[in-house]
C-alpha cells in the first residue's frame, strides 16, 4: 500500500535515494520539455507559447487522475500523502510575489535548476538569486514570523472546502484542463494566421 | 468510428482518455477512502468528560466472576506479554491490527493496555471509528495487578477495612492472585485458605509466578 515511505517500506536512507532518482527523471522531463529555457518559459505570460500551460495541466491531470484511481482501487491511501497546511494570506503574497519573479527572471525556482544544469548563466545567475533570498528571509524571519503563521487554516483540500466529492473535483479539474489545451490550440492557430508564425 | 479514432493525434487520442477517466471519476464520487474518518468531537468529549467510558478494575473482577460476559475484553500489549499473562477472558488484538480485526460496531469492547495511554488511543481510533461501546479499563494492567492480584493490606486496619479486605482477598484469590500484607509477604499461605465455592468455572486463569511478580518492597 501507498506511501510506501509511510508504510516502512523503506527507511531515510532509502528514501533519499529514490528521491535522487526520481528528481533526475523529473528534471529531465522538464528539459525535454523546454523548460530550461527562460524564452519559452516568459512567452507563456505574454500567450506567445502557451507550452507551459500544457505541460502543467498535462502533469495535474495525469497525477491526479493516477491518485485518484490508485486510491479508488486501494493500493494508495490519500489520507497518509503529505500536503502543506493553509495559511491563505502569507501564501497569497508569496504566490504574488513569486509569480512576478517567474516573469521577470523566466524561471521557477525548479526550472531555474534545470536551467542551470544544462549551462545557462542566466539559470546560474537565477539559482544564486534564490539562495540569497531564502538567507535574507531567514535573517528577516523574527520580524516576519506573525504573518508567516498567520491566517492558518489547516489542511484544507478542494473537496472539503468546497463541499463537493473527490469524483466532482477531477472531472471539473480536467474539464478546465482539456478546455484551456483547446483554447491554447485555438489560440496558436490564430496567431499563426496573422503572424505566420507558429512559436516564438 | 475506427479510422475516426486512428486518424487522432496521440494528444487528442490522450485527451479522450482523461475525459473519459473524469467521468467515471464523477460516478465514482469518493475514492473510497475507509481510513477517513470525521469526528464529532463535542460527543467525544463530551463522554470524556463524564467519565463513562472507564470501568473500574473491581467492576471488571465481579463482572468475571458473576459471568456477565456481554463485552469483548481486549489486550492492546504485545503478543509475548499476551502470552505472559493476561485478564482472563481477553484477547490480544494489536493497535495496528484493530481496525482490521473482528470486533464488531455495535460490540461492547473494553480495552486494556499495561497502563492508560495505549488504550486510551485506541479508544479514540474506534470510538471515531464509528464503535459505539468501546471501553478503557482505569488504570490497565497494572491497576489489576496492584488491585486485584496483589492487593496490599496494611499492617493495621480498622474492623470495617478488615471486612473490605476480606472480600477483596477472594476476589483476588480466584484469580490466581497473592494478596499482600504491607511488609511485601504474601499471605496466601499464612492467612487464607482459598475457598473452593469462589472458582466457577471461568475461563482457565493463567496463574502468575508469584516469584517474578513480587513487590520489591521493604527491602
Amino acid at each position: 500500500m501507498m506511501p510506501y515511505f509511510k508504510f516502512n517500506y523503506f527507511g531515510v536512507d532509502t528514501s533519499l535515494v529514490i528521491a535522487v532518482i526520481i528528481g533526475i527523471g523529473f528534471g529531465f522531463a522538464l528539459e525535454r520539455g523546454g523548460f530550461g529555457n527562460a524564452r519559452i518559459l516568459a512567452a507563456q505570460f505574454y500567450f506567445y507559447n502557451m507550452r507551459v500551460l500544457k505541460v502543467m495541466l498535462t502533469a495535474i491531470v495525469t497525477a491526479m487522475l493516477g491518485l485518484f484511481y490508485f486510491s479508488w482501487i486501494g493500493w494508495l491511501d490519500l489520507s497518509l500523502v503529505y500536503m502543506t497546511d493553509t495559511f491563505i494570506v502569507p501564501q497569497i503574497l508569496g504566490g504574488l510575489i513569486l509569480g512576478v519573479g517567474f516573469v521577470v527572471g523566466g524561471y521557477c525556482p525548479g526550472t531555474s535548476v534545470v536551467s542551470a544544469s544544462t549551462g545557462r548563466y542566466d539559470g546560474m545567475i537565477y539559482f544564486a538569486g534564490i539562495f540569497f533570498g531564502i538567507f535574507i528571509f531567514g535573517e528577516m524571519f523574527p520580524i516576519l514570523e506573525n504573518f508567516y503563521n498567520s491566517t492558518p487554516m489547516g489542511r484544507v483540500t478542494l473537496p472539503d472546502f468546497l463541499g463537493l466529492s473527490y469524483g466532482m473535483v477531477v472531472f471539473l479539474v480536467v474539464a478546465m484542463a482539456l478546455g484551456a489545451f483547446a483554447a491554447a490550440e485555438w489560440g496558436e492557430k490564430v496567431r499563426f494566421r496573422i503572424t505566420g508564425r507558429i512559436k516564438e | 468510428m475506427k479510422n475516426w479514432i486512428v486518424s487522432l493525434s496521440v494528444p487528442k487520442k490522450l485527451a479522450i482518455v482523461a475525459g473519459i477517466l473524469a467521468i467515471l471519476a464523477l460516478v465514482i464520487g469518493n475514492s473510497g477512502n475507509k481510513n477517513k474518518i470525521t469526528v464529532n468531537a463535542k460527543e467525544l468529549s463530551l463522554s470524556t468528560i463524564k467519565d463513562q467510558d472507564k470501568i473500574n478494575t473491581i467492576t471488571l473482577a465481579d463482572w468475571l466472576i458473576k459471568e456477565k460476559l456481554d463485552f469483548t475484553l481486549v489486550d492492546l500489549r504485545p503478543e509475548k506479554e499476551f502470552t505472559e499473562y493476561s485478564i482472563p477472558g481477553s484477547i490480544n488484538i494489536n493497535m495496528e491490527n484493530l481496525l482490521n480485526s473482528d470486533l464488531k460496531r455495535n460490540q461492547k469492547i473494553l480495552l486494556y493496555g499495561n497502563d492508560d495511554v495505549t488504550s486510551a488511543q485506541a479508544w479514540f481510533i474506534l470510538k471515531s471509528s464509528g464503535y459505539k461501546g468501546v471501553y478503557i479499563l482505569n488504570g490497565g494492567l497494572n491497576s489489576w495487578k496492584n488491585e486485584i492480584l496483589y492487593p496490599k493490606r496494611s499492617a493495621n486496619l480498622s474492623p470495617e477495612d478488615s471486612v473490605k479486605f476480606e472480600s477483596i482477598k477472594q476476589v483476588s484469590l480466584h484469580f490466581g492472585g497473592s494478596p499482600q500484607i504491607q511488609n511485601g509477604e504474601s499471605t496466601s499461605n499464612a492467612l487464607v485458605t482459598p475457598s473452593p465455592k469462589v472458582a466457577p468455572n471461568l475461563p482457565k486463569v493463567a496463574i502468575p509466578s508469584a516469584t517474578t511478580k513480587k513487590k520489591k518492597e521493604g527491602c
